[in-house]
């Protein structure tokens, strides 16, 4: 396995000599470790930005982030629990899980301003779809899954999961590790990006898919611009911003200017021999027009056979959007991508987001369940799941409770996230909510121990990665989950 | 069979039916080791405290074939000189437990007294303790009596005696402590235990008798920190490079330069330096001619000029205003949808009183008083309350802590260069601020609250109103919260306003202050009901013209039909839409009748309200009870309520009218709809109807007219307004006295903060790095005399803005080149140019980057002020980017491609290089163009009926325009075979008034690195 591009192991080295000595491709940020060098960081506290080399030996080296953004039920999802359907209508006070209300258990929530969606939903609303045991496994999947559940035993399912935000601030919670109040701080995808190289010298190394409606569209905050995710679009007509010629323009008139661009450049080069920022420009533009070429190709599925079209199920129009995407994501990992960052559910609150007809969400499923089965069975196949994590979340669980006559409202004491290879385990459950969905009860798992599971698997220490100035609590580092590590 | 981690290799556990066994290689240190045991089963204290502090799961240990490491290294030292040993006991799992640790303890004594290698107190162990226990074992606090700052003192220890004992790793209390398997017990308090390495360095150190350096000196006292030290005037140094020497600032760098033995890089070229200038001062570069009238040869004289005609150019205001604008926070509101809930509406009065006050060079410390406190020092001033903005900015619809706590902040950071926010949780570890000193801050602007004041002509704040701050709730408590948890405030104390004492050079004196009548009964403002009058009086103007229309539509329609009827032969197909023309046009004046009525009782409403008004307020401020005037307020406001009643129905007719005249037009599917609406509105007329006949009595209310309006919070429910808040006639005087205090010339950190801000962007690195944090965590200044000087010169020149730009530009500092040629002697000894011995290069901000594309091709739009232009507008718009409206979720797409102010947090923008920017630059619709107009004006003969410039000419020109420099041989050469290249591609779309090769040269050359780089 490719661990690190020599030109990336050289730009980001703490010489800004030998930066420019390396002056080649894959330099594409120059910002904050550039600038606390310069600010004397470097010196004065003998700290020096990430090499860009893992900090031990890495199990996986790519991440595809799949995001519902409103909050899946997982009472409907992956966590069934047929209490809800025997106690249905009782309030909860009713039932013998009445101490799940206990106000002690409900302390960890960090509602400022109740609303109508922070309110206790304390009648039991019974499962909404059936389930089905899947795989060798055994382990049960709603049948608002059927496809996913066939792909059971490559699965790793962690069903205790917390949170504290119960608005839809927790979908920043969950790529950032805190609450919304607290701040602005780099996201999961940033601090991958920042803390390893390159593997591929032509194409953007954090991707961005879909919208992100409730958390801001910056990922890097404190580590600069650089480690931000590049929204990319599935349209080979407009992939990126500015990524075709906004007035007429050919492609070999390009050619001709970019190649003035760089000599001309370069000559700046012999009165600025020590520019970093130059020989950043540079291969920034060369990376630019390498970008402008390389992915629409990427996104340009003719080369993939028919059989694998179908399995994404590319041209059914209820899942096709997201098969597209997904699609792309495994050819973006197979050119070495690191993380590619995908939300589904559109803008808004999200459309998991099932205050009311949580039925609907069949519908959802349906978007989404095929085209990620797909995905698996096929980054499977190609040999790429032992070195791809692929992650499924969302901001938080659905209440027990009903929310008026059949929704959910959002739920932060136990909701469910599975992760699939990147030296996982296969078909195994971590952690159990309570009888009724209500509390993580066993092996209670925070965001961050999400973070901290993927970072450990890409070879990351997060503590090594702490910037000056930028104190991290423990909670932000959180504990990888070893009890699902192959 | 467990295998304990890596750092263990000689060791395992053994467990046969319930015995345990450690095994590890024999050595001579067997008989030691033993005896330790021994002496250590025996100590039955020891033993309790041992298994009272066992926090090793030993079940998993032993359970999983290779535990955890991480878990393991946190409590197990390496132990690489153990060799052998082998001991058994039966035992039950706490014995178990409780002997492990015991091993445990074993080991680790045993490692510290056989490393032979020696450990450098300086290096190895000093880092670790300043780094992980000076905070609460330092000069800053002695928690249990006990600093660690020197060795000494550790040997002397605190309230439980020795942290140390030399010699003795294992009976030192500091030892114990870190190691202790207990979290309540095991130091350091928070964070990450040390590591076995830090731990076993630690005792090796202490096991060596702890040597440290007799002259150790303590941990500096906070107070003597630099920057909380008085600023003094520093004595302008003498060197010996005096003719490098244009002002103070340079002998201070010179100084710096000759201590290390550099020389400074010459001068840079001087159209570089008008480059440079323009950009720095104003924000845009010059044009070719304004380059041309600064000579190359000519001396300080013309470059001074330059200097002070971009100083008074009102495009300085707006590139200065921004840099402002960064670290004050400015964003335009921001919300859901349509709902507010971040910012205020029309927040650009405060950036227009920023660049206004940039323009007028308004002092620093004034524009810092006006932002906390105009609504106390000038509460009748309009224009100075913009200012508040500043505080308007942070409201905020649902968190109310939130925006206290980015207040608290942002004041602190921006203002002070203090990390306040360190300390909302618990006190500062770093600098001499106490927990409590946050909430005392927060006392500050807790009762502050936002408002729409009314504007001249514009009675509708959702149009226009200046968003300003007010003090309204002013007996809220402010409590310290637990932990900094919203939720657990500590209510045994009501917090009151103070600041850090270190900072306390001066007793705060807060005062209450008085407001005139006009600032919290805003309608008595001159211009407010003239406003309110004039409005109505144009309404009905209006109406009186669409009457007139409506009427002649009518009138034409209805003569249409006659002659259609008249006509020897009417043409009957014609006839049923003239009629239906006819019915419209009928209805429709109808409904203008009624909007006319409308418009001319709601006039006589808004005169009777004004004139009841106007006699309330005569009769409130009469001071001898005069009967009449009680009279005259009750009986014009009884006149006002009638009258207010009667243009209510005459609304309700004309949204009747106004109803049926859509429903006669409309299509019929849309009938259905009108027709309920229809229902609606009759009924509300019914109801307006009946309210008009009721008398009037003494407790009926007309509505007044507004002069400001109180931004309703939903701090209590998401779902309903706050309960309203009322304009106080009283302000609490506390942002006032805080204001002074900042600018109270006494104030260490002001002047300091300022002046670093101003050079950071001048000269492209700041003084102190840590540019918002000038505590002890903050790094030191490179040149601490320099910022000293120039604080003192800010604070003595009337904290004179303008002055301090211009003796930071004359400088010879400032002209230095940026290139390193011939400077190989410094590059070796300064290679970062801590010591400026030349320029750094500066990446263009973001607003710069497209100003300056636009003012190339001659469109860029000037116009100053006003309203934000919106995202939708902004693709075509030509005005200055500092102009566009700018969000936390709404930002341009080409300026954010350029490290576009964050607005939560830009005390430095980011200078990030990224393929995005090659992306925006070549392929952006607005660089296109700007090629295109930049190449067809380049292309003009220079003279008149001159000849066309040659390509050489045209290349020569455009290097000027674009990069401001002349462009050498080579560049003619490349840029002269691009054209060649350029024309020979086939196809390329023909362009009659420019030739398309010499817009793509330009285009290149936007494209250049030097283009977004100020050299």
């Amino acid at each position: 396995m490719k661990y690190i591009d020599h030109h990336e192991h050289v730009c980001r080295s703490s010489s800004r000599r030998s930066f420019l000595t390396g002056m080649g491709m894959g330099c594409a940020g120059l910002a904050l470790s550039a600038m606390l060098q310069r600010d004397g960081y470097g010196s004065e506290h003998q700290w020096s930005p990430p090499t860009g080399r893992p900090h031990f030996a890495p199990k996986a080296k790519s991440v595809i982030w799949l995001f519902m953004n409103g909050g899946v039920s997982h009472m409907e999802s992956f966590d069934p629990k047929p209490m809800l359907t025997k106690y249905g209508g009782k309030t909860i006070a009713e039932t013998p899980f009445a101490d799940t209300q206990d106000p002690k258990k409900l302390a960890l929530e960090r509602v400022i301003v109740p609303d109508a969606n922070g309110n206790q939903r304390n009648t039991l609303y019974p499962l909404q779809v059936g389930f089905r045991k899947h795989g060798e496994s055994g382990i049960e999947v709603s049948d608002w899954f059927p496809h996913i559940g066939t792909n059971v035993d490559r699965l790793a399912i962690v069903r205790s999961m917390w949170t504290t935000d119960s608005n839809h601030g927790a979908q920043v919670q969950f790529h950032s590790g805190r609450h919304m109040n607290d701040g602005e701080f780099p996201t999961l995808g940033a601090w991958v990006d920042y803390g390893l190289g390159s593997l591929n010298d032509n194409l953007p190394q954090f991707i961005s898919i879909g919208a992100r409606p409730y958390w801001n569209k910056s990922d890097g905050f404190y580590l600069g611009p650089a480690h931000d995710a590049v929204p990319l679009r599935v349209d080979p007509e407009n992939p990126l911003d500015f990524c075709r010629p906004e007035r007429s323009f050919s492609a070999e008139e390009q050619r001709v200017g970019a190649n003035l661009i760089h000599e001309l450049n370069a000559m700046r080069g012999v009165q600025h021999p020590q520019d970093s920022a130059l020989a950043a420009r540079i291969a920034s533009y060369e990376l630019a027009f390498r970008m402008q070429r390389s992915v629409p190709d990427v996104i340009d599925f003719s080369q993939e056979t028919a059989e694998t079209k179908a399995l994404y199920g590319i041209d059914l129009p209820h899942c096709g959007n997201f098969a597209a995407q997904l699609l792309a994501a495994r050819r973006f990992v197979e050119r070495g991508v690191r993380f590619i960052q995908i939300q589904h559910g559109g803008p808004g609150a999200g459309a998991w987001d099932a205050h009311s007809n949580l039925k609907a969400c069949a519908g959802l499923a349906l978007e989404v369940d095929q085209p990620i089965a797909a995905l698996i069975e096929d980054l499977d196949r190609r040999g790429l799941l032992d070195e791809t994590l692929v992650v499924f979340a969302t901001e938080f669980g659905r209440t027990p409770g009903s929310q008026g006559a059949d929704g959910r409202d959002h739920h932060i004491f136990g909701f469910t996230v599975w992760m699939a290879g990147g030296g996982l385990k296969r078909g195994v459950v971590h952690g159990a909510t309570d009888e009724i969905g209500f509390h993580a009860v066993e092996n209670r798992h925070y965001v961050t121990d999400i973070h901290a599971t993927i970072l450990k698997q890409l070879g990351l220490d997060s503590r090594q990665l702490e910037v000056p100035g930028r104190k991290r609590l423990e909670i932000d580092h959180g504990n990888p989950i070893s009890e699902i590590i192959a | 069979m467990v295998k304990l981690t890596a750092n263990y290799p000689d060791m395992t556990i053994t467990k046969r039916n319930s015995t345990f066994g450690i095994v590890s290689s024999g050595s001579r240190l067997e008989r030691s080791v033993a005896k330790r045991i021994e002496i250590a089963l025996g100590a039955r204290k020891h033993m309790r405290h041992a298994m009272g502090a066992i926090d090793l799961d030993w079940q998993q240990l032993v359970s999983h074939e290779s535990p955890e490491p991480a878990r393991a290294t946190q409590v197990l030292p390496p132990a690489a000189a153990l060799k052998r040993h082998t001991l058994c006991l039966s035992s039950t799992t706490a014995w178990v437990a409780c002997f492990f640790s015991i091993i445990l303890t074993l080991l680790t004594s045993s490692t510290s007294v056989t490393a032979a290698e020696s450990v450098d107190y300086l290096k190895q162990i000093k880092p670790v303790l300043a780094e992980r226990c000076y905070a609460c074992h330092g000069a800053l606090k002695q928690e249990g009596g006990l600093r660690l700052d020197t060795a000494k003192f550790a040997i002397e220890g605190g309230d439980s005696g020795a942290a140390i004992t030399p010699g003795e790793p294992l009976a030192s209390l500091l030892v114990q402590r870190v190691t202790a398997t207990d979290e309540a017990e095991r130091m350091p308090g928070e964070g990450q235990p040390l590591k076995p390495e830090q731990i076993a360095a630690l005792q090796t150190w202490i096991a060596q008798q702890a040597p440290a350096p007799a002259d150790e000196q303590p941990e500096q006292d906070p107070r003597d920190h630099w920057a909380f030290r008085p600023i003094v005037r520093p004595i302008v140094p003498q060197v010996a490079n005096s003719v490098w020497v244009r002002t103070p600032i340079d002998a201070f760098i010179a100084q710096k330069h000759e201590q290390s033995g550099l020389t400074p890089q010459v001068e840079a070229s001087r159209e570089l330096l008008v480059r440079r200038l323009y950009l720095d001062l104003i924000g845009l570069p010059p044009t070719v001619e304004e380059v041309k009238q600064i000579g190359v040869e000519s001396g300080d004289g013309q470059y001074d000029l330059l200097v002070d005609r971009l100083l008074a150019d009102p495009r300085h205001g707006e590139r200065w205003g921004r840099h402002w604008m960064d670290i004050w926070r400015y964003s335009d509101w921001w919300g859901l949808g349509d709902q507010l809930r971040n910012s205020q509406p029309h927040i650009w009065h405060w950036r227009d009183w920023i660049v206004e006050s940039i323009n007028a060079n308004m002092p620093y410390d004034e524009m810092i008083r006006l932002m906390l406190a105009a609504d106390e020092l000038y509460p009748n001033d309009s224009d100075k309350l913009r200012a508040t903005g500043f505080l308007a900015r942070n409201w905020a619809l649902f968190f109310r802590h939130v925006w206290m706590e980015e207040t608290v902040e942002h004041v602190s950071k921006g203002l002070l260069g203090l990390t306040m926010n360190c300390a909302k949780c618990h006190d500062h570890k770093f600098d001499p601020i106490d927990q409590v000193d946050f909430y005392r801050m927060r006392a500050f602007f807790e009762p502050y609250q936002a408002r729409l004041d009314l504007v001249p002509d514009e009675p509708d704040l959702a149009r226009d109103g200046i968003p300003r701050v007010f003090d309204g709730l002013l007996d809220l408590p402010t409590y310290r919260f637990e932990r900094g948890q919203e939720g657990q405030p500590d209510k045994s104390t009501a917090i009151t306003p103070g600041v850090p004492e270190i900072l306390a050079f001066t007793d705060l004196a807060i005062q209450p202050v008085p407001l005139p009548k006009e600032a919290w009964q805003p309608e008595r403002r001159p211009w407010v009901l003239e406003t309110y009058l004039t409005t109505a009086r144009k309404k009905l103007a209006d109406a009186e013209a669409a009457n007139v229309a409506a009427g002649e539509k009518y009138a034409t329609a209805s003569k249409q039909l006659e002659e259609l009827v008249k006509s020897s032969t009417p043409d009957e197909s014609k006839r049923a839409s003239v009629e239906t023309s006819v019915a419209e046009a009928r209805v429709g004046l109808h409904a203008a009748t009624f909007a006319l009525e409308a418009a001319r009782i709601e006039l006589e409403s808004v005169e009777k309200r004004a004139a009841a008004m106007r006699a309330a307020w005569a009769k409130a401020d009469d001071a001898s009870g005069e009967a009449k005037l009680a009279e005259a307020e009750a009986s014009t406001a009884a006149v006002a309520v009638k009258a207010e009643r009667r243009a209510a129905v005459a609304k309700a007719h004309y949204a009747v009218a106004d109803l049926e005249f859509k429903h006669r037009c409309s299509p019929e599917d849309k009938k259905a709809t009108l027709k309920t609406e229809l229902t609606v509105a009759r009924e509300a007329l019914a109801k307006a109807e009946q309210s008009a006949t009721t008398a009037v009595t003494s407790a009926d209310r007309f509505t007044s007219l507004a002069g400001a309006k109180w931004t309703p919070t939903r701090t209590i429910s998401t779902l309903e307004d706050d309960p309203l808040v009322e304009f106080p006639a009283v302000s609490t005087g506390r942002r006032s006295a805080l204001a002074a205090w900042i600018t109270d010339r006494r104030n260490p950190l002001t002047a300091r903060v300022a002046v670093n801000h101003i050079w950071a962007r001048h000269m492209g690195t700041p003084l102190v790095p840590t540019v918002f944090d000038f505590g002890r965590k903050g790094t030191p200044p490179t040149h601490p005399e320099l910022l000293d000087w120039l604080a003192a010169e800010l604070i003595e020149s009337g904290w004179d803005m303008k002055h301090l730009h211009r003796l930071i530009v004359t400088s010879s500092a400032y002209r230095m080149s940026s290139s390193t040629v011939g400077m190989d002697a410094n590059l070796v000894k300064d290679p970062d140019n801590h010591r400026l011995w030349r320029r750094l290069p500066i990446r263009l901000e973001s607003q710069v980057v497209r100003d300056s594309v636009l003012s190339l091709a001659g469109t860029l739009d000037l116009s100053r002020g006003g309203p934000s232009v919106p995202m939708d507008a902004q693709t075509d718009s030509r005005r200055r980017s500092l102009y566009f409206f700018h969000s936390n979720n709404e930002r341009n797409l080409f300026l954010s491609t350029f490290d576009e102010a964050a607005v939560k947090e830009c005390y430095r923008r980011d200078q990030s290089i990224v393929p995005q920017q090659a992306l925006a630059l070549s392929n952006s619709g607005l660089v296109h163009d700007a090629a295109r107009q930049i190449a067809e004006r380049l292309s003009q003969p220079t003279a008149p009926a001159g000849p066309q410039p040659d390509d050489e000419e045209f290349i020569r020109r455009a290097f000027e325009t674009v990069l401001g420099t002349e462009a050498d041989s080579e560049e003619v050469r490349a840029s002269a075979q691009a054209l060649e290249s350029w024309r020979k591609i086939p196809g390329t779309p023909a362009n009659d008034a420019v030739d398309r090769a010499r817009q793509n040269l330009v285009w290149a050359l936007f494209n250049h690195n030097d283009f977004v780089t100020i050299r």
